[in-house]
């Protein structure tokens, strides 16, 4: 049984997932930025 | 490892074929509606020609929220793990009747409940919060669907418990242990609204006690809300890993990690519900702030399943002749509509868990509460990743246990690229207009502070929507007329169970234990619930009793 | 690693859980620091009150803004089917407003557009946030939670005067 995958590198993988974290964070950034931008809720 | 081959008896196809059937049949009232809401928001409101039978928009909403993200998704479910589990474990229901009981107890709380939706007694939308008051039968029937799921949950853990002693020291097979799993968590998450209704909301509608408290009914209610995702999620996650690399050729690249994922999911998925309540005014900050730090925890385990996805993919495309950094996406068998469902619904999934993310956010959900954003996300995850996997699924199921091919592979290469279509335009365009403050729930037609900047968008929400209307009846129509066809081809279909890369049995022993994470997960509720419970219900005032405001 | 019962994680997957458990930690600093260093908050309980009597007597039985000290307001919002309580209210610009919106009736949600105030209404609760106002014009205050026939009317707006 094979038992690693030694002679498979998923650099494919990674590239795609790469892409996904980066427009992750392009995304979930501009969200932010309308939060900030519409100022302050002060609780309490 | 022995090669599984293990078919399900004539009886229990039919029983999986029922689950089916009604699933199907929810889905084909619940998805009406929503191109009727989406053409309502571009300006073409259709509900005053249906005003003899569907009183208005929210009657219209309920429907759709209640057959779609709660009946479809409930009776698929039970469904495709029942199988699931037959197959992982190689051995039939340990007590079929338990599990017929189940069924049929869910089925007479679907009608139950459906009485008053459709009679416009229930127009309370699937999360029916108080002290909107809906029709008794409303809140028996959805409580009789809950206690049917769990009936078919112990049918499961029956039959679990005898292969376990008939196979000691055995590991247990991926598909059976994360069905299982998902039924567990599915127990212990439904416990909250089984409260919130055995003990205010069944009583007050009987009469019995006048009020209600909303606030601790809404504490409740995403106890179960939030695990409620999940339940919906796992299946098509069992189906990436089990049956998925198996039909796109190759074998599940981690199975250990896989387990772990199920395993993370059973201590994560249910204390987290405040990240549902981040702007209820009785719920202490710090609270929500703890949620939102465990809600984030519980995105790791979907990170760790999108490797292992998407690496079996890659190795099976390059397995196919796929070179490159990019080239083996190509090669998958984009052929076979069953593996295009589930990789189209896939690839709408990271922009859901993207969305998810932000409505995770603590004050980012400011934001966006209760704006078309929260649907516009959704859509991506039960309307996509969800609905398109358990479509695939369909695609090899309902031809195997009916034993008739499906007729039409391109009817439902339609089906896929159209619901795929719309619901990138539709769900591009829902996100947005919520960032720019449309509310969600809302026929905007009738809403007299509609800005016309909106308006371009909630053009594209109708086309959009229109569009997957036609994604999802070519679907209907396809399942209906394989299951009602006298003449299609005799289906030879086997169950495409995946083998692991690894030999389950050197995963480790700690993935195969019940009672270490039973424990953490009753403790971590504990510690992330019970304060406030008991809080809230130790100052439970039942003195809102609302009523009927439609 | 021993030869059996191991976990095999790959090491680009090893890097990837490592990934995204950084992405995780930066964003909870991030919303952390917005939340207790820019004061960008979500509501806390503030009080119990009577949905029964609420509209009856106190401060909800006049709902409207309350001047404490030049600048500094108080704005009492009842929210009924299907309409706030009061439709309309006006403040200077600077003004710091501190909302104070409860329900007589069912559920309902108070957004204010144009900025971070969006909360859930719920009976027998007080949802309470601050706001201050630095652009004028006129901010409308939606109802974001299905309240009956006539939630997709029930709005109003706070004018901000230069
Ligand atoms: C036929 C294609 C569909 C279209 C065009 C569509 C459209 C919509 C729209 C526009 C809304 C928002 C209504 C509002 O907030 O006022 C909505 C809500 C919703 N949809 Fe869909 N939908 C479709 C299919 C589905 C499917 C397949 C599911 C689930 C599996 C689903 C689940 C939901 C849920 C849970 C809601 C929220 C209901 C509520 O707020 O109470 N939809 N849909
Ligand atoms: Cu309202």
């Amino acid at each position: 049984m094979s038992e690693n995958n030694q002679e498979f590198k998923p650099k494919g993988t990674m590239a795609i997932l790469l892409i996904f974290v980066l427009t992750l964070i392009l995304l979930w950034g501009s969200v932010f930025l309308i939060l900030l931008s519409r100022g302050m809720t002060v609780g309490v | 490892m022995s090669t599984n081959t293990y078919e399900l008896s004539a009886a229990e196809k039919k029983f999986v074929g029922w689950h089916v059937f009604f699933a199907v049949a929810a889905l084909s009232v619940g998805a009406l509606f929503g191109p009727l809401q989406a053409l309502e928001h571009s300006g073409l409101d259709l509900y005053p020609y249906l005003k003899p039978v569907f009183k208005s928009y929210y009657q219209g909403l309920t429907l759709h929220g209640v057959l779609n993200a709660l009946v479809w998704t409930t009776f698929f479910i039970t469904g495709f793990l029942t199988l699931a589990v037959s197959k992982g474990l190689e051995r039939p229901m340990k007590y079929p009747k338990l599990n017929a009981v189940g069924f049929w107890t869910m089925v007479v709380g679907l009608v139950t409940a459906a009485i008053p939706l459709l009679l416009d007694e229930a127009s309370v939308l699937y999360t029916f919060y108080p002290p909107m008051k809906a029709n008794w039968a409303f809140y028996l029937g959805l409580t009789l669907v809950v206690v049917g799921s769990w009936i078919e949950g112990y049918g499961m853990y029956y039959t679990f418990a005898a292969w376990r002693k008939e196979n000691p020291g055995v590991r247990s097979p991926l598909a059976a242990l994360g069905s299982v799993i998902t039924m567990v968590m599915w127990q212990i998450a439904t416990l909250g609204v089984a409260v919130e209704i055995l003990t205010m909301l069944l009583p007050w509608s009987l009469g019995l006690i006048e009020g209600t408290d909303p606030q601790l009914a809404r504490t409740y209610f995403w106890f179960t809300g939030h695990p409620l995702v999940y339940f919906w999620l796992l299946p098509a996650y069992l189906s990436w890993y089990s049956f998925l690399p198996k039909q796109v050729g190759g074998k599940l690249f981690s199975d250990s990690l896989a387990r772990f994922a199920f395993w993370l999911f059973l201590l994560l998925s249910v204390p987290l519900g405040f990240h549902h309540q981040y702007v209820d005014p009785g719920v202490p900050a710090g609270w929500k702030f703890l949620h939102a730090i465990l809600t984030y925890s519980v995105f790791l385990p979907s990170m760790m399943t999108a490797f292992t996805v998407v690496a079996t993919l890659e190795k099976a495309g390059r397995a196919r002749g796929g070179k490159g950094l990019f080239g083996w996406l190509r090669t998958l068998p984009w052929n076979n509509p069953s593996v295009t469902a589930q990789l189209l619904g896939g690839i709408l999934f990271f922009f859901g868990g993207i969305g998810g993310l932000a409505n995770a956010s603590y004050n980012v959900n400011l934001v966006l509460h209760n704006t078309a954003w929260v649907p516009g996300h959704f859509h991506l995850t039960v309307a996509s990743a969800v609905t398109m996997s358990f479509m695939g699924i369909t695609y090899w199921l309902v031809p195997y246990v009916t034993g008739k091919k499906l007729i039409s592979d391109k009817a439902a290469h339609w089906a896929n690229w159209l619901w795929f279509t719309g619901m990138v335009i539709f769900s591009n365009a829902m996100h947005v207009v919520g960032l720019l403050g449309a509310p969600r729930r809302t026929p905007l037609g009738l809403a007299p502070y509609i800005p016309e900047e909106w308006s371009g968008h909630l053009l594209r929400v109708g086309i959009g929507g229109t569009i997957m209307f036609f994604g999802i009846y070519t679907y209907i129509i396809l399942l209906a007329r394989t299951a009602w066809s006298k003449k299609a081809e005799a289906a030879d279909v086997e169950i495409p169970l995946a083998q692991a890369e690894q030999d389950p049995q050197n995963t480790p022993e700690w993935l195969d234990k019940w009672v270490p994470w039973l424990v953490g997960t009753v403790v971590l509720l504990i510690v992330a619930y019970g304060p406030q419970l008991i809080d809230q219900i130790s100052n439970i005032s039942l003195n809102a009793p609302g009523g009927r405001v439609w | 690693m021993t030869s059996k019962s191991s976990m095999h994680i790959d090491p680009y997957e090893r890097n990837w859980i490592i990934i995204s458990i950084v992405l995780l930690v930066s964003f909870a600093v991030a919303i952390s620091v917005a939340g207790f260093a820019f004061g960008i908050q979500v509501p806390s309980p503030e009080q119990r009150v009577d949905p029964r009597t609420v509209a009856d007597s106190g401060p909800w039985a006049d709902p409207g803004l309350r001047e404490l000290s030049p600048g500094k307001y108080e704005a009492y919002i009842l929210a009924q089917t299907w309409s706030f309580l009061p439709r309309e209210m006006t403040v200077p610009i600077g003004a710091e407003v501190t909302f104070y919106i409860t329900s007589k009736d069912v559920q309902h949600g108070f957004k204010l557009q144009e900025t971070n105030l969006n909360v859930q209404v719920v009976p027998g609760q007080v949802s309470k946030l601050t706001v201050t106002f630095d652009r004028p014009g006129d901010y409308d205050y939606i109802c974001t939670e299905y309240c009956g026939s006539g939630h997709a009317a029930m709005f109003g707006t706070l004018h901000v005067e230069p």
